[in-house]
């Protein structure tokens, strides 16, 4: 490594005009795009996060084998010094935030078109793309906390706006509003967390961090910083936000937001993972419990639910699950000094990291195909739409498979090694008390895969199976091929990981052995795990040409033979309709009867009267309630209604009682200094 | 040599369903038709023509191809006693189930893809049933793993060796498992009766209603080579190291032919459970495996 460090190190002045650039790139993009027109503006925003891609990739690639590249400003007294840190966490993490924002403006442009006359709503748009992206590249590589917080509510609100786009529809200004509101009790608990540590440490440098962690105990600022971290992330019961942001923002940004935002939880919980050195077996087994938790409760919803973004937004909840999964097994390895367990724990963490911005993207992007072309995201208004929008439909397969953990693609790859890790934790876990934890988990991830299999195929199904249930105004067609190029691009790259994961999984170990703390890594302990993924990667391989082969003998023989075509078999009846055909819901139905006390279902009917002869038409209504918004957040929120109801007479809506009352407060003040109580 | 157990299953796989046929009628006191039946009818379809249904797309056309293939690709990674599968590799078990999966998705999202509701709620219940199953699996697997201390079929495999009361009563009840799994998975009694004639009772049947043909053909054989999958994992339970191939063959064949009984036997004296208890049982399973597990936590001296 001693010879590479020479070629790794950029000089101060590149590395500072570096970021000048990225920078000026923002600022650039934020005055011209109003000016340009219309059809320009969205072809400047991609010029503008391709700068900013590229400048930080290059930076993020140089950092990504080990060698952080390190810079310090100074930012007055406020501020003290600011670290800007790029190291392995942070290059992986802006890797991915590129690629997927890349995939984001690329869609985003073809997404946008229908939209385009709104011209200043979609100036606003996509200066806030920009900055959005801006933002959450400075998160990954700020390192010390005020400036940390700063980048964190301005990569928030971004989004928030981003997500509010159709901001005349009520419900997706809801959806904003209770995005906000959430991100900002994250943002009371990190910076509560922050400034714990500024008042023991004297420096809201990061560094700080991990010198008040080794002589406090580690537990309830860790719990802090969980939590804040954790609402963005969407760990249950922090996940509320995002069944209702994500189906309310335009696809390419519920693409964006799902694939990387949540993952910038992920990233502040990796990064405060890092400085852990003490109760790691503590901490790492309540993460894994609630990770595992929150995968089952993720994938539980969304089999249940019918609109497509919102089950996309529960399965988001249930991939954070296992991506926690992989930090809580990294831990307990750390604590017990299992280097094996430790680095499988914390690369498939990783890696499933990356696999689920793949993933998600590609499958919030063809959502975003079916919803253009049909203007519902209701499954069960759709159906059939193979044959008019094949592509979509063959991506989407393709998503749904990777989602459900499928060989051969890059979902089995890290779900591979967090079962890995697992098993792992069973053999080698150091008595009963973690052979018997992991034992639960790995049943409960076996069952979480199960229930995305259901989920998954009774979406794909639904939505692109059968015959059309309703008669649509405007026939859906394929979608553009503007459209369809950002999602074969994410395509390729899910099919190269899932074939040849080991150069993916080999930088992800590289950083994960860095997350080792003071642990440090024999080199002995590396080189076993490789070959079993690389193995992993030929043996998906092997699946698909065996399946080609099938499949291939297959029509060569059936080729020969007569092949007639006729209506679906409909056991006798002769009339059947396309009403007719076993929907969304019914395909759950059973499943979440099962599971009844956690998905509960509200219906809304009125029996059929025995008087009544002549029935007349009726409704029938059936929805699913989210367990903790109705159980705990609720009743909660009522009580502080009604509480709040109390002090209404102050916020009456007069100008001059509010004068009154600054009044007031100054009168106080003056009183208060008066008898010196200040 | 590694191909040994392949070739095994493959034979295995062409009696299997002929031996729970013949059961089946000699327990019903029928006649019944031969032994071969089964396979007879299997090459019939291979050399018919397909109807296939108008609302259906490539998905229909590929998907038996996919479950086949699914199918194949488990079966290489079942090891015969001392010898390991043509696959094996550490976590190989947690490719034999995905590799499973992948061909049950296919499968399911094919008879979706007739529109029809019959063929929908079959595929409904394929895919409750399935993933029921799934816990009990991993934990068995899991269970093996700590007992044994690896993690490959093969090696887990090689190295159980039986030697107290526990252990022994570990093979049996693991045995029992797959036994139970090999016929969930196969949709058989008492969970599925793949001799029903009304289609609203049917878990597995009703969704290859539309199938015909090769496609047919290729279903139906997976299902026997499914049986004999099963039926092997269950026999390296009894082929424990330091045998030679003159006791280890007649072992797999042995155990096979009893598993093939034990499924007529079921077959014939079961009713089929009520749909709403199917999970109920299903479930049953998974606790059999925790205790499976317990009992594993005894041996090593954890508890």
């Amino acid at each position: 490594m001693d010879m590479n460090i020479e070629y790794f190190n950029l000089p101060f002045t590149t590395l500072t005009g570096l970021y000048t650039g990225i920078i000026l790139t923002a600022i650039f993009s934020v005055i011209f795009l109003p000016f340009l027109r219309k059809e320009w503006k969205g072809y400047t925003a991609l010029l503008a996060v391709f700068i900013n891609a590229a400048i930080s990739s290059f930076i993020a690639i140089h950092a990504l084998p080990g060698e952080s590249v390190e810079q310090t400003y100074y930012g007055g007294n406020v501020f003290g010094n600011i670290p800007v840190c790029v190291d392995g966490l942070s290059a992986w993490f802006i890797l991915i935030i590129n690629f997927t924002c890349l995939t984001g403006v690329l869609y985003g442009i073809g997404y946008m078109k229908s939209y385009e006359e709104q011209k200043r709503n979609s100036s606003l748009h996509w200066i806030l793309f920009v900055l959005f992206h801006l933002s959450m590249l400075a998160v990954c590589v700020l390192q010390n906390g005020l400036a940390f917080l700063i980048a964190w509510e301005l990569m928030s609100i971004t989004s928030m706006l981003l997500v509010i786009f159709e901001h005349y529809r009520a419900e997706t200004l809801k959806a904003g509003i209770n995005y906000l509101v959430q991100m900002h009790i994250g943002v009371a608990f990190l910076s509560i967390a922050f400034i714990w540590v500024y008042f023991s440490e004297g420096s809201f440098d990061f560094a700080g961090i991990a010198a008040f962690f080794i002589h406090q105990r580690p537990v309830w600022p860790f719990f802090l910083f969980f939590i804040g971290f954790g609402i963005k992330a969407g760990f249950i019961p922090l996940h509320t936000w995002l069944p209702h942001a994500h189906p309310a923002a335009p696809s390419h940004v519920s693409g964006v937001m799902s694939g990387v935002i949540v993952k910038m939880g992920i990233y502040g919980i990796l990064r405060m993972v890092l400085y852990l050195n003490t109760d790691l077996i503590r901490i790492g087994e309540s993460i894994l419990i609630l990770s595992v938790l929150t995968a089952f409760y993720g994938i539980l919803n969304a089999a249940v639910h019918r609109d497509v973004k919102r089950m996309l937004a529960y399965c988001t909840i249930e991939n954070i699950g296992i991506i926690g999964m992989g930090i809580g097994i990294g831990l307990i390895g750390k604590g017990i000094h299992n280097q094996y367990l430790m680095l499988i724990g914390f690369a498939g963490a990783l890696l499933h990291a990356l696999n689920h911005s793949l993933y998600k993207s590609l499958l919030f992007f063809t959502a975003g195909n079916i919803y253009q072309q049909t203007h519902t995201r209701d499954m069960e208004q759709l159906g059939g739409l193979i044959k008019k929008m094949p592509v979509t439909a063959l991506l989407f397969l393709c998503g749904a498979l990777a989602i459900g953990g499928l060989p051969p693609f890059n979902g089995f790859v890290s779900e591979f090694l967090i079962y890995s890790g697992l098993i792992e934790g069973i053999r080698f876990g150091g008595g009963a008390q973690f052979s018997s934890v992991m034992v639960l988990c790995i049943a409960a991830l076996a069952i979480v895969g199960g229930i995305s299999i259901l989920t998954f195929s009774k979406t794909f199904g639904t939505v692109f199976l059968g015959s059309p249930r309703v008669v649509l105004t405007h026939q859906p067609k394929e979608v553009s091929l503007a459209m369809q190029i950002p999602l074969y691009l994410i395509l390729f790259i899910m099919v190269m990981i899932g074939i040849f994961p080991g150069i993916f999984f080999d930088t992800a170990l590289s950083i994960a052995s860095q997350m080792s703390g003071t642990i440090s890594v024999l080199p002995e302990v590396m080189p076993g795990i490789s070959p079993v993924i690389v193995t992993v990667g030929r043996v998906s391989l092997l699946l698909v040409l065996l399946i080609a082969i099938t499949y291939f003998v297959r029509t060569k023989i059936s080729s020969a033979r007569t092949i007639t075509v006729q209506p679906t078999w409909g056991c006798g009846y002769v009339a059947p309709n396309s009403r007719m055909q076993y929907t969304s819901k019914s395909f759950s139905k059973t499943f979440a009867k099962l599971f009844s006390y956690i998905t509960t279902e509200k219906k809304k009917y009125f029996e059929i009267a025995g008087s009544k002869i002549f029935p007349l038409p009726r409704n029938f209504q059936s929805h699913y309630h989210e367990f903790f918004e109705k159980n705990f957040i609720g009743p909660v929120n009522n009580r502080i209604f009604a509480f709040m109801n109390y002090f209404m007479f102050i916020n009456n809506g007069n100008l001059q009682m509010y004068v009154l009352y600054g009044f007031f407060f100054i009168v106080i003040l003056l009183v208060a200094t008066f008898f010196n109580l200040l | 040599m590694s191909i040994v157990s392949f070739l095994l299953i493959i034979f295995t796989s062409l009696f299997f369903t002929g031996i729970v046929i013949r059961t089946k009628s000699i327990f019903s006191g029928r006649k019944g038709p031969g032994f071969f039946q089964p396979l007879k009818d299997i090459r019939r379809l291979f050399r018919k023509g397909a109807v296939y249904s108008k609302t259906t797309s490539f998905i229909f056309q590929i998907a038996p191809s996919i479950y086949f293939a699914s199918v194949l690709m488990a079966i290489f990674m079942v090891p015969f006693g001392n010898q390991p599968g043509i696959i094996s590799f550490q976590g190989d078990f947690i490719f034999f189930a995905y590799a499973l999966a992948l061909g049950k998705f296919f499968i399911i999202i094919s008879a979706l893809d007739t529109g029809s509701s019959f063929e929908g709620m079959g595929a409904s219940r394929e895919a409750l049933y399935s993933l029921l199953v799934e816990p009990a699996f991993f934990i068995l697997m899991g269970s093996f793993a700590l007992l044994t201390g690896h993690t490959s079929f093969y090696e887990i495999f090689g190295s159980l060796h039986f030697g107290s009361y526990i252990s022994y009563g570990e093979g049996t009840l693991a045995a029992i498992v797959l036994v139970f799994i090999a016929l969930i998975e196969n949709s058989r009694m008492p969970v599925d009766d793949p001799k029903t004639h009304l289609e609203l009772t049917m878990v597995h049947e009703v969704m290859i209603l539309d199938n015909s043909g090769f496609d047919l053909g290729l279903i139906l054989y997976s299902t026997n080579l499914k049986f004999a999958m099963y039926g092997a994992l269950i026999a390296n339970f009894f082929l424990t190291p330091g045998y030679e191939w003159y006791y280890s063959l007649p072992i797999f064949i042995g155990v096979q032919i009893v598993f093939a009984v034990i499924v007529g036997t079921v077959e014939s004296f079961m009713a089929r459970f009520r749909m709403n208890h199917n999970p109920q049982y299903i479930f049953m399973l998974t606790s059999i495996s925790l205790l499976i597990f317990i009992g594993v936590l005894i041996l090593k001296k954890f508890v």
